[in-house]
């Protein structure tokens, strides 16, 4: 009997095409649009969350702003005195930032060269193709020693091994470097390019490469068992007490997923509300064309009542031929909606991670739908007089 | 009274046009045996079809009582109502009604999907019914692929799909010419001889004394 109605429901469509699509617009939208919220919801803070793993969430980076930078309390002490004053605060390492050209032999690229710590490989957790960071005591001798990205090493020494080989730094004069450790290739985070960043000791930075007595940046690590948003948090305090918070600024991965979350849930409340408000009209939609198709079919409804259908059967036809008809809207819904989600994700450079509770979701606001707007037409339906229907014309 | 299978006592349909009451019927009292092939007759708006269609159970009687089968029907609801339709009468219009988007195969089954038959079931006794009447090589046709000759056989084909008690035919030649009329006239008093009964309703003498019993309807009353 199902099957019958379906095949009913169908042949029904068919016969009106152009009205079928018309109505089922609504739902198609409606469903398209839960379909798209959510997988773009769950793409954006599937992506979100992924580069800023590859980062770490146990990290913060603080700028000192250029005012500030090379008077005041950001200086290389700066690390111990916010890990003695500040609770949770582990490993400070300071930082410096420029870019420069990079040469071997003819091939030469530009790269982001980075002073900073021996410890700086350790406790980032950095991976090496060739080699290992630089020691201490190429830091404390300023020795001119340095760690290519990966893609800088295989711009400049390809398919050779470059450790043990020397290149060229430009910055006011060329120096030569002698190459130690290639870095494996690592996705980039929000702050840095991993694979385009060539690393050199804090203090050959500092006292050769650059002159500077100044402090780019620091990163912080923040110590094992300690919430990242609430040292964050202390540290902010703690830094707006002494330079004001105009002094510095602090960039922290899991304050930017807090975000991130916030930004999703906002979008997603407000296309929740376009969902919900498309699948009222298309409800509407749904139940205007069911009731058309009563009464078209008035007399095919006693025709059948004559031959022995009982109101409840009558109105389980048009329930289904309802259901039938918001379920294939469903289905054309959530093409749409993972179409929409296709291009948008593509637009914004995330990848796509369809969500498959949002088409149970959407089939079930599909059903839903047709079984409210369909219910009054199909009651009208079951309860027509047989004779009065018989006579229709 | 041996084995009645149509009963009416007393029955009454009236129906309230604004300020009139309509007497459709008024007080008719008919005993219908098995087997009997009636002929009901009268002037047109003397009340056949409203008789026709209590039977049936399409209709329910203002007043008096309608036994079907031996069972009475006062005070069954729609879905009981439905299951009479469904298994004791078999209803043949003068329009055809047939279901046009169905098939004809399809429009025999219809009355089997109400009855619950199985899939398989439901197409053996469709095609016989077809057969039945000769139409099973346009079983695949739309109704409008048929002639109305075609088209009346297919909706008695569907009527006696269900193994009916009562056949109920309301002016079943009406639409037809007389030769293709009397050959639909031919095919009921051969399912009548099969021990159907048989309830006809016509506006044609000849046609009417075909049948063993004629009853004689004017306003609403039987004739004497
Ligand atoms: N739904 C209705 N509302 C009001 N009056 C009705 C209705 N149905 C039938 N009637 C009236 O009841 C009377 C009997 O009608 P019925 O259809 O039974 O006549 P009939 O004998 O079948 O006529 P015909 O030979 O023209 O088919 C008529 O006067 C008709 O106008
Ligand atoms: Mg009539």
């Amino acid at each position: 009997m199902l099957i019958e109605n379906i095949k009913l429901a169908f042949n029904a469509m068919r016969g009106s095409k152009m009205r079928t699509v018309l109505s089922l617009l609504g739902i198609v939208i409606g469903v398209a649009s839960v379909v798209a919220i959510l997988t773009i919801g769950d793409s954006a803070s599937k992506s979100i969350t992924d580069s800023i793993a590859v980062g770490g969430l146990d990290m913060v980076t603080i700028f000192p702003s250029s005012g500030q930078r090379s008077s005041g309390i950001f200086d290389e002490a700066f690390g111990d005195m916010l890990r003695s004053d500040v609770d949770g605060v582990g490993a400070v390492l300071p930082q410096n930032s420029s870019n420069a050209r990079i040469r071997n032999g003819k091939e030469s690229v530009s790269a982001s060269v980075s002073g900073v710590l021996s410890t700086y490989g350790s406790t980032l957790n950095l991976e090496y193709a060739e080699g290992e960071f630089f020691s201490a005591i190429d830091n404390i001798n300023r020795r001119q020693v340095v760690v290519l990205g990966s893609g800088i090493a295989a711009d400049l020494f390809p398919g050779q091994e470059a450790v043990g080989q020397y290149v060229s730094l430009f910055r006011t004069q060329a120096k030569s470097y002698l190459v130690v450790g290639v870095l494996e290739s690592k996705d980039a985070t929000f702050s840095l390019s991993y694979d385009r960043t060539v690393f050199i000791p804090y203090n050959t930075y500092s006292q050769r490469f650059i002159r500077t007595t100044s402090v780019g940046s620091y990163v912080v690590k923040i110590a094992e068992g300690y919430e990242t948003i609430e040292v964050s948090d202390r540290i902010t305090e703690y830094l707006d007490n002494i330079v004001g918070t105009d002094g510095y600024s602090i960039f922290s991965p899991a304050s930017l997923a807090e975000m991130a979350e916030q930004i999703t849930s906002t979008f997603s409340s407000f296309l929740a509300l376009i969902a919900a408000i498309s699948l009222l009209v298309g409800g509407i939609g749904i139940m205007n064309i069911m009731l058309v198709s009563v009464a078209e079919r008035t007399k095919e409804i006693g025709v059948r009542k004559a031959l022995g259908a009982s109101p409840n059967v009558i109105r389980g036809q048009f329930l289904v031929e309802a259901l039938t008809l918001t379920l294939l809207g469903g289905v054309l819904g959530i093409g749409l909606g993972s179409l929409l989600s296709l291009v948008v994700t593509n637009m914004l450079d995330w990848s796509l991670h369809l969500s498959y509770a949002s088409f149970i979701l959407a089939m079930g606001f599909s059903m839903f739908v047709g079984i409210f707007f369909g219910w009054y037409p199909a009651m009208k339906a079951s309860r027509l007089d047989p004779i009065e229907a018989l006579n229709y014309e | 009274m041996a084995d009645s299978v149509i009963r009416l006592e007393d029955v009454s349909r009236y129906y309230l046009m604004g300020e009139f009451v309509v007497k459709a019927l008024d007080g008719v009292s008919v005993d219908i045996t098995r087997g009997e092939f009636t002929a009901i007759m009268g002037p047109s708006g003397s009340g056949k079809s409203t008789m026709m269609n209590l039977i049936g159970c399409l209709d329910t009687p203002t007043s008096g009582y309608i036994d079907i089968d031996g069972e009475n029907t006062a005070g069954l609801n729609e879905a009981e109502l439905a299951y009479i339709r469904n298994r004791k009468v078999g209803f043949i219009f003068q329009q055809f009604n047939l279901l046009g988007k169905l098939s004809a195969l399809d429009n025999v089954i219809t009355p089997l999907l109400y009855a619950g038959v199985s899939v398989r079931e439901r197409k053996s006794r469709a095609i016989h019914a077809l057969e039945r009447v000769g139409l099973a090589d346009r079983m695949d046709h739309r109704p409008n692929e048929l002639s109305g000759g075609q088209k009346q056989r297919v909706a008695i084909a569907r009527a006696l799909v269900n193994n009916p008690t009562i056949l109920l035919a309301d002016e079943p030649t009406g639409a037809l010419d007389s030769r293709t009329g009397g050959q639909i006239m031919e095919l009921f008093e051969e399912l009548n001889s099969e021990g159907r009964t048989v309830v006809l309703v016509t506006h044609d003498r000849d046609l009417g004394m075909r049948c063993h019993r004629q009853i004689h309807l004017r306003d609403g009353k039987v004739e004497a």
